[in-house]
């Protein structure tokens, strides 16, 4: 980080000033995460299943070779890729396309922002059962109604494979989507006038400025919203959970709610620990390169 | 009015008409809920759906005053979610300010590990936890279930808060250690003021994720603390999904927040702001 | 999640709330006068029933006097109306008993991680029946037995243990030894629109074939009118609380020696009619539906007929709630090809947590042996002094008992006869696997039958799946 290269502000003692300013968020992390991180770990390498005591002890490798041949693990993980990158692509392109809109509304821009940020703040659990019923329900809930009334086909929502797997997906972009549109247009309101105005003067069109000007300058804004939403995204629960089960069969059924099936219902910990520990490996890496490319990028910038 | 100021009038006018419109649709499930929520039970489901009714007021009475009142729930996930949130910011802010400015040793190592242990899973966590707070005697009291969410909250809010405070142009404290001023205060009278915006969006945030928390709540709580989201359980009970009181009860849940977003819209704003040309292009 | 019971919600028809009515009757009760109080021996009364009728037990109330105790149950009507009279179990035992309300998703796992480390956290919980050989497979809690036969903790002679209906005597025990103290509990019957099955002149169905030939007959989504419907929810207490009873009746065997067998030719058939009856005549989105939204769905008249727990009568008894209140009648299971009626049954139970001391192991035993009690169950019930009244009593007498049928009568037509006689000749202990790796089994078998309902694999593939990973799962 550049911020580090200014060796001339750095006084003796700055180091220990460092360590008094974080010690206290270190020690509550270290203390109340370490044991449980290591727990984790520590069971996915051993067989523990309540419902076989007898059979519990060390395995080794064993949780993580039965996974590389679960065919419901592959299932999950590809779930849990679709999921992760349809519902964060779509928050980005219909956040931005609505703040795009809205920054084009000269007065009452607040009453957007104040009625977005409504989606968010209704309870997971709760935006998955009125989803389910209210909303999706086949001959009962309101989406179901509208669409027929505009005379679209009835859709089996979430008692048909395809359909539950979309709506999910549909249902944690309703909510998110919000979020994505008011990163965007507080960063839009930010942009500097002047660029436009020369672009304005050099007669580029509304898509050409959009491509040239505002897309490259809402980069960082774009590259923090994927790496917030896709962290939250992997590991999505409580609305799916309301809504589908992980169902209709396994048709929704992301890497968490198999990790939490195979924990809490099947009571096979250890086996359930080595799915939590797959899915936190993958998330540490897909943020590990998304932050590798942010860093990159200002380092570029900066230079 | 000139030709030009009429077209420009009139662009506005749809605009405002197009935006509203997508607006009003995305927002629709909660309009229904509202609707809902002053129907009669039996009325919830009528197909197609009926609008005119007349409405009633009692889903809103039960939820708050009758045998299943979410108030004490409401009054717990206050307590909860406030300290949370001072918690975090008490003990993220310093961090943050370290980990962005300062000379921290290890300093990758720890950065690594914050935001690490913000990726673990949930549901990987709930039986360590219970182990954990089993062993202290802490299952069940407010303050067991604040330090679980100081977990999550910590290392996002430490993060965020980096990102906030990278931004500010070195000038500034520059300034500030030639007047002799302390590096507390420089934290203090500098650096605070800077990332007022950034602080106001963390706080939200984690007091958001704080009341809307339910696989730890639901396990590691109990009769002393039952938050909110635990509670509405009772309206969707093994009997039956009371429709009508579970709307009321949500959208009485969700009114805390929306105040504090309302009351600090303008600092969020600030604060959501990503990759603007402020400080000096340090981007 | 496995949530099965349904309750049963009586409710007067009269358009003052439940809520309302609970309170102005709990208020007359502590200020004015109730047949409690009118005795005239105030230290003898407790505040809902006569405590003199425990104190005819020869056995010490007391002698947990002082100790603390956590029940953790589900909301649900029946232990709301426990939690009411619970003041009465301290005035006679002086034992703190409070109850904790958890939500009837979460209740298991609470239940399995207080018991799997030991916290003694719930000195009982509302067990799942299912649960007990996992429970005792780890020797979680007691057995009863040492309980009911001691003279010191139990007088018999009161408590009347073999009174509880066989069904759910044998649900909560194993190896033949008790486990744990029924509460409440269900039989599932046939629920269907009379109005509607008089106009197309047929009556409730005596075979499966006849309910799917029924449902057939009146099947007319355009009108809103769907045959049937049955659970689709993917759960070990949803789509696997239904289907065990077809899988049964189709002359299905769970075990093969010791082997779990999912994939018998019996088996496929009972999936297969599952499948056509629900694809052909159900509405859509059943395949997502648990019970609460079938009764939904029937309540507002779209639904022609479905199978489910008789507490579920209370719901689409309430004109709350339900739009067919007057047209609905009651039946037992249709029989299977196998010549067998079978009913699933269900109930909630309290076991004793063997974590707990000695003295708090008593006290917990007070509160099971109170709470299943005639006298609670009774003051529970159809004495209950507020709008709602339980429909699951555990008791054989109390079913006898014409206070309490001329409540069920209540309810719609040949509700109490349909009960009854579910409760008395259709139950059939092996109606699921019991095995203490049932949570797994019932899962796997609950997703294999919703992949099948939906055509994610056809009947045969699901089972044959099923029974690949359930092999597994027994073996370890």
């Amino acid at each position: 980080m550049p911020a580090l290269g200014t060796g001339k502000r750095i006084k003796a003692g700055e180091q220990k000033f460092a360590l008094l300013l974080t010690s206290p968020a270190l020690v509550v992390l270290l203390l109340t995460t370490t044991f449980p991180l290591a727990y984790l770990i520590w069971s996915s390498f051993h067989t523990i299943n309540l419902a076989m005591p007898f059979m519990d002890g060390f395995a080794g490798l064993d949780n993580y070779i039965d996974m590389w041949g679960d065919q419901r693990f592959w299932h999950a993980l590809q779930l849990t890729g679709i999921y992760t990158v349809s519902s964060v692509s779509m928050q980005i392109v219909i956040g931005l396309g609505l703040a795009l809109l809205v920054m084009q509304i000269p007065r009452g821009q607040w009453i957007f922002r104040i009625v977005a940020i409504l989606p968010i703040v209704l309870a997971p659990v709760v935006v998955g059962l009125f989803w389910r019923t209210l909303m999706l329900s086949p001959n009962f809930g309101l989406v179901d109604f509208l669409l027929q009334w505009l005379g679209f086909e009835q859709v089996n929502w979430l008692g048909a494979p395809t359909p539950a797997l979309i709506s999910v997906i549909l249902i944690h972009t309703w909510q998110w989507t919000p979020f994505a549109f008011l990163v965007f247009l507080a960063s839009l309101a930010a942009l500097p006038l002047d660029v436009y105005e020369a672009a304005k003067i050099d007669k580029a069109n509304a898509l050409q400025r959009f491509w040239h000007i505002t897309l490259p300058l809402l980069r960082p804004a774009i590259v923090i919203v994927v790496i917030m939403r896709a962290m939250i995204s992997l590991s999505a629960f409580a609305a799916i959970f309301a809504a589908t089960g992980g169902g209709p069969g396994t048709a929704s059924e992301i890497l968490n709610l198999y990790a939490f099936k195979t924990s809490f219902i099947e009571l096979n910990f250890g086996y359930g620990s080595a799915l939590a520990v797959s899915l936190l490996i993958i998330t540490m890496a897909v943020s590990g390169v998304l932050f590798y490319l942010r860093t990159a990028r200002r380092q570029e910038a900066a230079s | 009015m000139s030709v030009h100021q009429r077209a420009a009038m009139r662009r506005n006018v749809i605009l405002m008409v197009v935006a509203s419109v997508l607006l009003l649709l995305w927002v629709l499930p909660l309009i229904w809920a509202l609707i809902v929520s002053f129907k009669s039970e039996s009325e919830v489901l009528a197909y197609p759906p009926n609008i005119f009714f007349t409405p009633s007021g009692q889903n809103y009475s039960d939820a708050l005053v009758g045998d299943f009142s979410i108030v004490p729930s409401l009054v717990t996930s206050t307590i909860v979610a406030t300290m949370t949130t001072l918690l975090t910011i008490l003990l993220a802010v310093p961090a943050a300010y370290a980990f962005a400015r300062l000379k921290l040793p290890a300093k990758k190592t720890l950065g690594f590990y914050t935001l690490a242990t913000q990726m673990v899973p949930p549901v990987g966590l709930v039986i360590p936890y219970f182990l954990i707070l089993n062993k202290v005697g802490w299952l069940d009291t407010y303050h067991g279930m604040i330090i679980v969410y100081l977990t999550f909250s910590l290392p996002f809010a430490i993060w965020l808060l980096v990102s906030y405070m990278e931004d500010i142009p070195f000038e500034m404290e520059e300034a500030a250690f030639l007047d002799k001023a302390s590096r507390l205060q420089t934290l203090w009278h500098i650096i605070i003021p800077q990332v007022r915006g950034g602080i106001a969006v963390t706080v939200i945030f984690v007091f958001l994720n704080a009341w809307n928390e339910f696989l730890f709540a639901v396990q590691l709580g109990g009769n002393t603390v039952r938050p909110v989201t635990v509670a509405m359980y009772n309206f969707v009970s093994v009997e039956q999904t009371l429709w009508a009181k579970l709307s009321a009860a949500a959208l009485v849940a969700m009114l805390p927040v929306v105040i504090i977003g309302i009351l600090g819209q303008k600092q969020i704003v600030k604060g959501l702001t990503v990759g603007a040309v402020k400080g000096g292009g340090r981007r | 999640m496995a949530k099965e019971t349904d309750a049963t919600r009586q409710t007067l028809s009269t358009s003052i709330s439940r809520r309302q009515m609970l309170k102005t009757t709990l208020a007359g009760v502590a200020t004015v006068s109730a047949p409690g109080l009118l005795i005239g021996q105030a230290h003898a009364a407790g505040q809902f029933m006569d405590l003199d009728s425990f104190r005819g037990a020869k056995i010490d109330w007391r002698m947990a006097e002082g100790e603390t105790i956590t029940i953790g149950v589900i909301p649900a009507g029946y232990f709301e109306n426990l939690d009411k009279v619970l003041p009465d179990f301290e005035t006679l035992t002086g034992i703190n008993a409070r109850l904790e309300m958890i939500p009837p998703g979460q209740i298991r796992q609470k239940a399995v991680l207080d018991l799997s480390s030991k916290t003694g956290t719930y000195a009982s919980h509302a067990a799942d029946p299912m649960y007990y050989e996992l429970y005792v497979a780890n020797g979680w809690i007691d057995p009863l037995d040492d309980y009911l036969g001691s003279d010191k903790l139990t007088d018999n002679n009161w408590f009347q243990y073999e009174d509880i209906q066989p069904g759910h005597r044998g649900a909560t025990s194993v190896g033949g030894r008790p486990y744990g103290i029924p509460y409440d509990g269900e039989a599932t019957i046939q629920i269907y629109r009379k109005d509607v099955y008089d106009a197309a002149g047929i009556e409730p169905a005596q075979t499966l074939a006849e309910y799917a030939a029924n449902a057939a007959k009146i099947h007319n989504p355009e009108q809103r009118l769907w045959g049937c419907a049955l659970r689709g929810f993917r759960g070990a207490g949803q789509n696997m609380y239904i289907y065990p009873s077809i899988f049964r009746a189709f002359g299905g065997e769970w075990f093969d020696g010791e082997r779990v067998t999912v994939d018998t030719p019996e088996a496929l058939a009972a999936l297969e009619y599952y499948v056509s009856l629900l694809n052909n005549y159900a509405p859509a989105g059943v395949e997502n539906w648990n019970w609460p939204d079938i009764a939904d769905a029937f309540g507002q008249g779209t639904v022609g007929s479905y199978i489910d727990g008789h507490g579920t009568a209370a719901v689409v008894a309430n004109p709350e709630k339900s739009k067919v209140v007057g047209k609905v009648g009651f039946a037992r299971w249709p029989k299977g090809p196998s010549g067998k009626r079978v009913t699933s049954i269900w109930n909630w139970s309290f076991p004793i947590n063997a974590a707990l001391s000695e003295k708090q192991k008593q006290a917990t035993w007070l509160f099971s042996q109170w709470a299943g009690s005639r006298e609670v169950q009774i003051a529970t019930s159809y004495a209950f002094p507020g709008a709602y009244k339980r429909t699951g009593p555990n008791r054989a007498s109390m079913w006898a008992d014409s206070q309490f049928t001329d409540m069920m009568d209540g309810f719609g037509y040949n509700f109490t006869q349909a009960a009854t006689e579910s409760f008395a000749n259709d139950t059939d202990p092996d109606w699921r696997p019991r095995l203490p790796q049932w949570p797994a089994v019932g899962d796997t078998m609950a997703t294999a039958i919703q992949a099948a309902l939906v055509g994610q694999a056809t009947p045969q593939a699901a089972l044959q799946e099923a029974q690949q990973k359930i092999d597994k799962i027994v073996k370890g």
